[in-house]
């Protein structure tokens, strides 16, 4: 594989990193957006529809990642890792290591015929390990690209998707491969990703089978979901009664977490609304410390529920246990009443907070206090790391909504773009734009 | 791309090769399709008649709700079976007609 040679590079390919290589590339930079799936999109295209305009979140995703995938500037490079990043004199040099997708990337159409021919089902992790795939598949509907990847360690080797591709691109002899990319400026977007489900023995410890995640609950709302409606997991009962669990993995010392995760408020009041609309009958509770509406629009979108009928509980879920048909039963101290009851439901969603996604030693950064990385001068600039020429976006550098991670992501971009012109000492205008 | 240096060795030569490096993960895997052939047949007859839920099926073939629920979200995506009506709370499935 060719080394590559360019003005940024941007690690991570979610909402934030997909913004600033496009934002980069129409400057007319060369960008090169590195992603370790099989598909770039992030979490925000497992989402449902997004607060606080409920508009369709594949709607929105899918043109973005669609013209980074075309955009001339741009070089994408998915199902790949960055090992190491070594400081040059005008740079950076970065080893990525290339994992084997067993499919010939540059002639696979992304027909899925190996798709239906693979004969081993196993749990999707777009679907949250809720719904399935094949071994041999295209990752989800809307994946760019819309290549096939061939999972080996659930591969029983009979050679069926081989058979049926059209154009031979099964191709069992890939191995990794590591390639160098030369950049001037690296923009960091390697996301965050929800603590854990089981992090809490107060909350079934992840052993309750209808106590969820909120990514969960994403999956089951959008249309491609994985039981195509809302149902509980535990026996595809579809739940008239739901609890949300607010702060269940933020504002916690127990858990290391203290900082407020700034989204669980807004997605919980979201998903409480859709729920309202996929099942009219159904009741929803929130129990909450106390509603975090900050942005544009939000606390007219939390009076919007309330008028809607969802239940707002001011109170502390003490513990969450189940009956003996596995509804979880939800122990809760009220604040405004002074008292503690006990209530059954057929649901519950628990509201885990955001944590930092990737180790960051690799990229020669350490953390914060809270885990995510240091930004020595946050009022002044909050998108530069303490390594000069390393920029982060996105939640990689705190907790934040989809608005604030294209905010930062324009911010980081123009910030890398004063980077690249101080050290190449090139104007935008004598640059050669390059196909515009 | 990946497959610079190729080895010249015939398909059959390669999937063997493989297939030795990779014994433990076929021994697994070929376990896991005999499980999975044996669960999809199981509960393909019992709702190639009458649609049934998800806790009548787990109940007839002796697995969790939760991982019958699971197979038939897999038989769903892949066309297997449909869903067909509701019986109270929950959805009913069927076996899909072959086509
Ligand atoms: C349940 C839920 C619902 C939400 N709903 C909304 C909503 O309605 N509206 C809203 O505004 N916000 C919402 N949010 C918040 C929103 O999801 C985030 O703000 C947004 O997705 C952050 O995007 P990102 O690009 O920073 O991170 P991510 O989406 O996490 O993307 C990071 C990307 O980097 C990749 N990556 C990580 N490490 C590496 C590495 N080392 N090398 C290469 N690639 C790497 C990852 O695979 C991923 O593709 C919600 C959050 C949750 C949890």
């Amino acid at each position: 594989m060719n080394n590559v040679k360019v003005d940024a590079l941007v690690i991570g390919g979610g909402i934030a990193g997909m913004q600033a290589a496009l934002d980069l590339g129409d400057q007319g930079y060369q960008v090169a957006l590195v992603e370790k799936e099989p598909s770039i999109g992030g979490k925000m295209i497992t989402l449902s529809k997004v607060f606080p305009t409920l508009d369709c979140c594949s709607c929105i995703t899918t043109p973005k990642m669609s013209a980074v995938a075309h955009h001339p500037n741009i070089q994408m490079f998915t199902y790949c890792e960055v090992e190491s990043v070594d400081q040059q004199e005008n740079g950076f040099d970065v080893s990525v290591l290339q994992k084997p997708r067993y499919v010939n990337a540059d002639t696979c159409t992304g027909c899925r015929l190996c798709e239906y021919a693979c004969p081993i089902t196993v749990p999707s992790s777009f679907d949250r390990g809720l719904g399935s795939y094949r071994t041999a598949r295209v990752p989800f509907s809307t994946a760019v690209p819309q290549i096939a990847v061939l999972d080996i360690e659930n591969c029983i080797l009979c050679g069926k998707c081989e058979k049926v591709c059209p154009v031979g691109a099964i191709d069992f002899t890939q191995q990794p491969e590591t390639f160098s990319i030369d950049t001037t400026s690296i923009v960091l977007a390697t996301g965050f990703e929800l603590t854990d489900l089981d992090a809490k023995n107060e909350y079934g410890a992840g052993e309750l089978p209808n106590v969820i995640d909120p990514l969960m609950m994403e999956r089951f709302l959008a249309p491609t979901g994985p039981y195509g409606r809302v149902l509980r997991p535990g026996d595809g009962m579809e739940p008239m009664t739901i609890a949300y669990v607010q702060c269940a993995g933020s504002r916690d010392e127990t858990l290391g977490i203290e900082y407020c995760s700034r989204t669980c408020c807004m997605y919980a009041i979201k998903q409480s609304m859709l729920i309202s609309g996929a099942l009219p009958l159904a009741e929803v509770t929130i129990y909450y410390m106390d509603i975090r509406t900050f942005g544009k629009g939000y606390e007219q979108f939390y009076q919007n529920a309330k008028a809607m009928g969802v239940e707002f509980v001011r109170g502390k879920v003490a513990k969450i246990t189940e009956d003996e048909n596995h509804n979880p039963v939800v122990r809760v101290e009220r604040t405004e009443e002074g008292d503690v009851v006990e209530r059954t439901f057929d649901l519950v969603v628990l509201s885990l907070g955001m944590v930092a996604g990737d180790p960051l030693s690799k990229f020669g950064l350490t953390p914060a206090e809270d885990g995510y990385i240091k930004i020595p001068s946050v009022n002044a600039s909050p998108c530069e790391t303490r390594r000069p020429g390393i920029f982060v976006t996105g939640t990689a550098g705190g907790p934040m909504d989809i608005v604030d991670s294209i905010v930062t992501a324009s911010a980081a971009a123009s910030a890398a773009s004063a980077y690249i012109r101080s050290k190449t000492q090139v104007g935008i205008e004598e640059r050669e734009v390059a196909h515009v | 791309m990946m497959a610079a240096e190729k080895p010249e060795l015939s398909r059959g030569e390669l999937l063997k090769k493989l297939r030795a490096e990779h014994a433990q993960t076929v021994e697994r895997t070929q376990e896991l399709l005999k499980d999975q052939k044996r669960i999809q047949r199981d509960i393909c007859s019992f709702i190639r008649e009458t649609p049934k839920s998800v806790p009548e099926i787990a109940k007839e073939i002796g697995l969790p709700a939760n991982q019958v629920l699971w197979y038939i979200a897999s038989f769903r995506k892949y066309g297997i079976v449909v869903e067909d009506g509701m019986c109270e709370d929950y959805p009913l499935y069927r076996k899909a007609e072959e086509n």
